[in-house]
């Protein structure tokens, strides 16, 4: 294997990564339910090389105060039934859930991932998330979500009472290829960082700059030696969406396309949500309601103020701060530009130390998706910095890490 | 309404989780006309079966995949999820059957109805997917389902959508009963008058007289027979073998796997009749 080996796992949560993305008239959001668009994208992220294709999820129905949003895409189907169900037409490709330990049982973790494990082979990672938005506590019959530090400490005992469940299994038979999932985090807070250290064997994470992701994996590299571990049994995978264009100029106009696409009520819809407050019967002409947010957001009303607090002293409009969320979304790095040169920044991001490799969420599905498969993977292959085959038929040694150690029973 | 032979089995062999050994299975029961292949039973259920339903999925073209569920070790906000997912993945071919594998009494029951509830939080025709005037669904067809069992309160809308089938084709196995009177399919040792289903199947093994179980068909006391396997790769063709003038004589219907079975949803069952619809993109 290469040392400056490029990582690539694909994001593949919805019709993209814009919230727009479904309207592009190379996306196919009637696709989503279909068998024939999941395999179609999964043998395309294998012909791509990906170490991974990995699902979100969410526990709550999209929307915000009891209102469904109309121009939002969802709803959002099981990741680990899609995924599974890519599994069986791909041979190589590894398989990422996201699963909450705050809602699922160790028991029911470690027989859902055990038999996913089985059933592809060997190529089931498990992205660990503890939930958190606030919709979620109403459908496991609880009036509010745990606290944060409950959440993690619990989500550290899950994981290890899983991993025990895990070697049983194993003993057992049938025999487990990989002896249980590989391990993903994608926390941020200090908790979050603190968990993945001692967890991770995968790291998703934000980063909007080159600087951000650096300081981010220098972080985590130096916590993870904190703890005993290996840095270097660790991939950081920043998150990293694109439009691609075959001239500067052609990206430009590929990524205005998409933001033309936007409309005023699907920003206020999103924003509403991204806020847990229903702002869709304010005039999107007025002021930002920043006191009524405040009021009604289910968020901690601190981080809403910081995000609000800010536009409303300047007076600015919901309309222009809803578009303006909306077309910034999420804090990750978006390139807009030819196919070279974003072979070349992933290159100066992978050799400055800002990260293994990237978690590529294509702007819209499945035309994104296309774009960079077909533009930037075989540039990246000719420099040699990316495989041209897959090493092995686990998803732990497609992505490097040491072999895992079995747990005497 | 169609009146089909139904031809069923289970599989509990541990092997089914492996994708060499289940390819095999999934191929044998498509090949022998199976109507519904149920993956675990009471008793024998050494994977998670809601795992194996989506893997075989692709991996099949017609028999009905049913998954084992344990009201021990599920929650209903996941399996309706799941199975909605199973269900698109499957052009509508899923089933669900509820056991309590250790769970307080009520627990299974309790598991239908708030699954039940999810599903039906979601319209059949929920879908717009319009490009051109940028709406995707019509949110007055989203309910929220506020379901409050004695074991699970679950608020809803679940963020997935009505399955193609309205709700996966739910069967009972007598083995494990629980306390439900509209389920779709019942497993029976013996033919009863309330075995809480639509259509019974007789559970048969490769002894069983073809007589008996052709005067029970036509007296209208069984619609079919299942078998637990043991050995599928060599009992699914004898199975399909003994009852194939029975299965020849009574033939399915077309479309998905209700309208295959005869089996619409009963008006208990649901809060309407139809599954999703999905809107066609030109």
């Amino acid at each position: 294997m290469m040392s400056n080996e490029i990582h690539l796992w694909a994001f593949l949560q919805g019709i993209g990564f814009y919230p727009t993305g479904w309207m592009h008239e190379r996306a196919r959001p009637e696709g989503v339910f279909s068998m024939d668009y999941y395999s179609y994208v999964a043998k395309l992220a294998e012909k791509g090389r990906f170490d991974a294709i990995v699902f979100g999820d969410q526990l709550q129905s999209r929307g915000a105060g009891g209102r469904t949003p109309e121009r939002m895409a969802m709803p959002t189907l099981d990741p680990m039934t899609l995924l599974t169900a890519m599994a069986a037409v791909t041979d190589h490709v590894g398989l990422v859930a996201t699963i909450s330990t705050t809602f699922n049982t160790p028991e029911m973790l470690a027989e859902r991932f055990g038999t996913m494990e089985r059933i592809t082979g060997g190529r089931a990672g498990w992205n660990i998330v503890t939930s958190v938005h606030p919709d979620t506590a109403g459908n496991f019959g609880l009036d509010e979500m745990p606290p944060k530090e409950t959440r993690y400490s619990n989500a550290a005992d899950v994981v290890d009472k899983a991993c025990e469940l895990w070697a049983a299994m194993d003993r057992a038979g049938p025999h487990l290829n990989q002896g249980r999932p590989v391990l993903v985090q994608a926390g941020q807070s200090p908790a979050g960082r603190e968990f993945a250290a001692r967890t991770a064997e995968a790291i998703f994470c934000p980063a909007p700059s080159i600087e951000a992701g650096i300081d981010f994996r220098n972080d985590m590299r130096s916590r993870i030696s904190g703890v005993g571990r290996n840095p270097d049994g660790t991939r950081v995978m920043p998150g990293l969406s694109c439009v691609l264009g075959g001239t500067e100029e052609e990206a430009k106009a590929n990524h205005k396309a998409i933001m033309d696409m936007a409309s005023v009520e699907l920003a206020i819809e999103y924003l509403s949500e991204s806020l847990c407050c229903d702002l869709t019967s304010f005039d999107p002409n007025a002021k930002l309601p920043v006191e009524a947010i405040l009021e009604k957001t289910l968020l901690p009303t601190a981080d809403v103020g910081r995000m609000v607090t800010p536009a409303g002293e300047k007076g600015t409009s919901l309309r222009d701060f809803a578009m303006n969320f909306m077309l910034n979304p999420r804090g990750h790095n978006v390139f807009i530009g030819t196919p070279e040169q974003m072979a070349d920044m992933m290159i100066e991001w992978r050799d400055a130390g800002a990260c293994d490799g990237f978690t590529l969420q294509p702007s819209y599905m499945p035309g994104g998706l296309e774009d960079f498969v077909e533009g930037v993977i075989p540039i990246l292959q000719q420099k040699g910095r990316y495989r041209t085959e897959y090493p092995g038929t686990t998803l732990r040694s497609t992505l490097g890490l040491p072999a895992y150690e079995r747990a005497e029973a | 309404m169609t009146r089909p032979f139904i031809l069923s089995a289970a599989i509990a062999d541990p092997e089914l989780a492996v994708p060499e050994t289940a390819a095999t299975y999934l191929n044998a029961a498509d090949e022998t006309g199976l109507d519904l292949l149920l993956f675990g039973e009471a008793g024998g259920r050494p994977f998670d079966a809601q795992v194996l339903v989506a893997w075989a999925a692709p991996r099949s073209q017609r028999v009905g995949l049913v998954a084992t569920v344990p009201a021990s070790n599920a929650h209903p906000f996941h399996v309706a999820r799941a199975l909605s997912a199973v269900d698109f993945l499957s052009a509508g071919r899923t089933g669900w059957s509820v056991i309590p594998e250790g769970a307080a009494e009520g627990t299974a029951e309790d598991m239908v109805g708030a699954a039940r509830s999810l599903w039906d939080g979601w319209g059949s025709d929920t879908l717009i997917l319009d490009k051109a005037s940028g709406r995707y669904l019509d949110a007055s067809k989203v309910k929220a389902s506020n379901y409050e069992g004695p074991f699970f309160k679950v608020t809803g809308p679940v963020n997935a959508m009505r399955p193609l089938l309205g709700q996966p084709v739910l069967v009972l196995d007598d083995a494990a009963p629980i306390a439900i009177k509209d389920a779709d399919i019942a497993l029976v040792s013996e033919p009863t008058a309330d075995a809480g289903a639509t259509k019974s199947l007789l559970k048969v093994t490769l002894d069983t007289k073809v007589e008996d179980v052709a005067a029970l068909f036509a007296e209208g006391k069984i619609e079919g027979v299942h078998m637990s396997l043991s050995d599928p790769l060599a009992e699914l063709p004898k199975l399909a073998a003994l009852f194939a003038e029975l299965v020849a004589a009574n033939p399915g219907g077309e479309g998905d796997l209700r309208a295959r079975l005869g089996l619409p949803l009963a008006s208990t069952a649901s809060n309407q009749p139809d599954g999703a619809k999905i809107p066609e993109i030109a």
